[in-house]
């Protein structure tokens, strides 16, 4: 498609550019041909926003001889050949125009186009060129503009790629576990089993619904972090304890599921090693321009560490790298006895507004309390 | 036989876990279940103590891991594996375990593993496991922990604190700061599973942790000896010399 057409501001510009030519031819004609101002305007604006129409051809004959493809040659010939003609029938029909007009008027009209055809012919002829000259610069940029599009929608691709590769995943063991509790539980303690469907539909649907955001809050990705914990506690009973504090960070945005496979670790490279079990720390808070959290659990310092630890965390470091680059951090380290992980990322906290009632920790009745502590900040 | 009943010893650290078979083990008449275990040391324990005639095993546990057990105990209790993870089928065929069961079976599921271990155990024809497990281990990353079982106690021995490890008649020796552990084990087993780059065989009764050596002298002649950051004198053989040096 032609691009001056193709946008209704365009051809009227388009249109008003011929106008202000033959007002220009029009000047000419009045100098040449002995015609009145008014005549020569009559003339001229009518066959030079004709000729508008006759130039569009400009176009079609530049993207049928692509400057890279064709040679200087052919393109001179094919554009001079395409510029004669063009004006050759633009004087055919000057001719004609002009007769018409000099029978109203009553003028000569013999004489008059013997003394502007030179003119009209040269005129359509330079501008015919001129129009074919703008058709490839039109193209060009175009096409470069087309390139840079093309190359911005891959890296956008490749980006989305990269993230949705990165994006944390459930552990499926994690649910074949939970599965095999429910079964005990289902002759045991039948409304316990219940409860624990209901834990795990609610965590998936979460799971699902959140995983495809970019950004959730880190109130709602604590919440989520704590309900997988809270089916986790079904298994391990009360060899597994979880404390969740934030402190003045709910609002802030995170990547959802950020904190899925650290906590995922912190349970089975962590407390399950533990013969008597240990307390899982959640604690995020904010400062002036990053919002660190905090996961901290037990670990066996006699256990040499597993291989499966270092992929879980790979995995978040090189999410974390792809959306900010060097600002954002984690860093993984044992102390006596103690594993924690610190994450720090760039602060946004446009998120603070945003709430969704019904979602949060709720009471599941299997006994599990989730200390939340919100603390208000003295700054 | 058919009248003893069938002893059972369930072990996972998981409660619920543990309910499911201990139910499902209650359709069957003519079973026991002698004891639960929340882990392997006590696992290990219960197996010296009540000796068992079948054990319903989980692979990821505190301390011990199942297979680490198997190792430990280094005899015929017939084993059903219980685990969510189905990557340890393989290995748990090559240590001839009766029966893998992926978390969550059912009832009949858990029924044929049952019956298959009554045959086994009716046949008895189970081949020794402690060769076995060894040959599972070689191929794989070396040790980084020795786990050695003392009656029905269990010491857990990581690489880096071992100073060097002595053949002893049928057992080796593994000695760490002034104590000994022996194990029923030769000394070209253990050499086989530690880090060659870490331990080296100095003598035919001999495999040092290199990084205990504080010099090394010359004895007699073609005979040297190693002494330790300790004090601890061992011979080196010429052969165990080259490898030293080859090292150092």
């Amino acid at each position: 498609m032609h691009p001056i057409p193709a946008r209704g501001r365009g051809l009227a510009l388009y249109l008003g550019g011929w106008a202000l030519i033959g007002t220009l031819l029009a000047a000419l004609l009045g100098g040449s041909g002995g015609l009145s101002w008014l005549q020569s305007l009559a003339v001229a604006l009518p066959l030079s926003l004709t000729y508008a129409f006759f130039c569009l051809s400009a176009w079609y004959v530049s993207r049928s001889m692509p400057l890279a493809a064709t040679g200087v040659v052919r393109i001179v010939t094919t554009g001079v050949t395409a510029a004669v003609l063009s004006s050759g029938a633009w004087l055919a029909l000057a001719r004609g125009w002009m007769a018409l007009v000099g029978r109203r008027a009553g003028f000569d009209t013999a004489g008059a186009f013997a003394s502007v055809s030179t003119l009209i012919f040269g005129f359509g002829l330079l501008l015919y060129l001129l129009s074919l000259a703008v058709s490839y610069l039109l193209g060009s940029f175009e096409q470069s503009r087309e390139t840079e599009r093309r190359g911005l929608q891959v890296q956008v691709l490749a980006r989305e790629a990269e993230l949705r590769s990165l994006r944390a995943q459930i552990d499926p063991h994690f649910l074949f576990n939970s599965l095999h509790s429910i079964s005990a539980l289902t002759t045991s303690d039948p409304p316990a089993a219940r409860r624990m469907c209901l834990l795990l539909a609610d965590f998936l649907r979460d799971t699902l619904a959140l995983g495809t955001a970019d950004r959730i809050t880190v109130g709602r990705e604590l919440a989520l972090a704590g309900r997988f914990l809270e089916i986790e506690r079904v298994r391990f009973g009360s060899r597994l304890q979880v404390e969740v504090a934030s402190d003045n960070a709910d609002g802030c945005l995170v990547p959802p599921l950020l904190l899925q496979p650290i906590v995922e670790n912190a349970v089975t490279h962590g407390v399950a090693h533990m013969l008597a079990g240990g307390t899982i720390r959640i604690a995020a808070s904010r400062g002036a321009a990053l919002l660190t959290i905090v996961v901290e659990n037990p670990c066996d310092a006699e256990r040499p560490r597993r291989t499966g630890t270092g992929l879980g965390l790979a995995n978040v470091r090189a999410r974390l790298r792809a959306l900010h680059g060097d600002d954002a951090r984690l860093s993984a380290e044992e102390r006596d006895g103690v594993w924690r992980v610190q994450v720090s990322l760039p602060m946004d906290d446009s998120g603070a507004g945003i709430r969704d009632p019904g979602f949060g920790i709720r009471e599941s009745g299997l006994g599990i309390a989730i200390k939340n502590q919100r603390q208000e900040t003295s700054d | 036989m058919p009248d003893s009943p069938l002893r059972v010893l369930i072990v996972d650290d998981e409660p619920l876990a543990r309910a499911v078979v201990r139910e499902f083990l209650g359709a069957h008449p003519g079973v026991e279940v002698v004891a639960e275990c929340g882990n392997g040391f006590d696992a290990v324990k219960a197996v010296s103590e009540l000796s068992p005639d079948l054990m319903f095993l989980d692979v990821q546990m505190p301390k011990l891991s199942g297979f680490e057990v198997l190792e430990l105990l280094g005899r015929d209790v017939p084993v059903i594996f219980t685990t969510a993870y189905d990557q340890y089928a393989l290995r748990a065929f090559e240590v001839h375990a009766v029966d893998y069961l992926l978390k969550p079976f059912s009832e009949e599921r858990f029924a044929e593993a049952l019956s298959r271990a009554r045959e086994r155990l009716q046949s008895r024809d189970a081949q020794p496991i402690d060769a076995l497990v060894s040959e599972v281990r070689s191929g794989q990353a070396p040790l980084e922990r020795v786990l050695i079982r003392d009656g029905p106690q269990v010491h857990v021995l990581p690489v880096d604190r071992i100073d060097y490890v002595e053949a002893q008649d049928d057992y080796v020796a593994f000695k760490s700061e002034g104590k000994q552990y022996l194990k029923d084990q030769t000394l070209g087993a253990a050499e086989a599973l530690l880090d060659p780059a870490r331990f080296v065989r100095i003598h035919r009764s001999y495999l040092l942790n290199i990084e205990r050596i504080a010099r090394v002298e010359l004895y007699a002649k073609d005979s040297r000896v190693a002494i330790l950051r300790d004090g601890t004198r061992l011979p080196v053989s010429r052969a165990g010399y080259a490898r030293l040096a080859k090292l150092l």
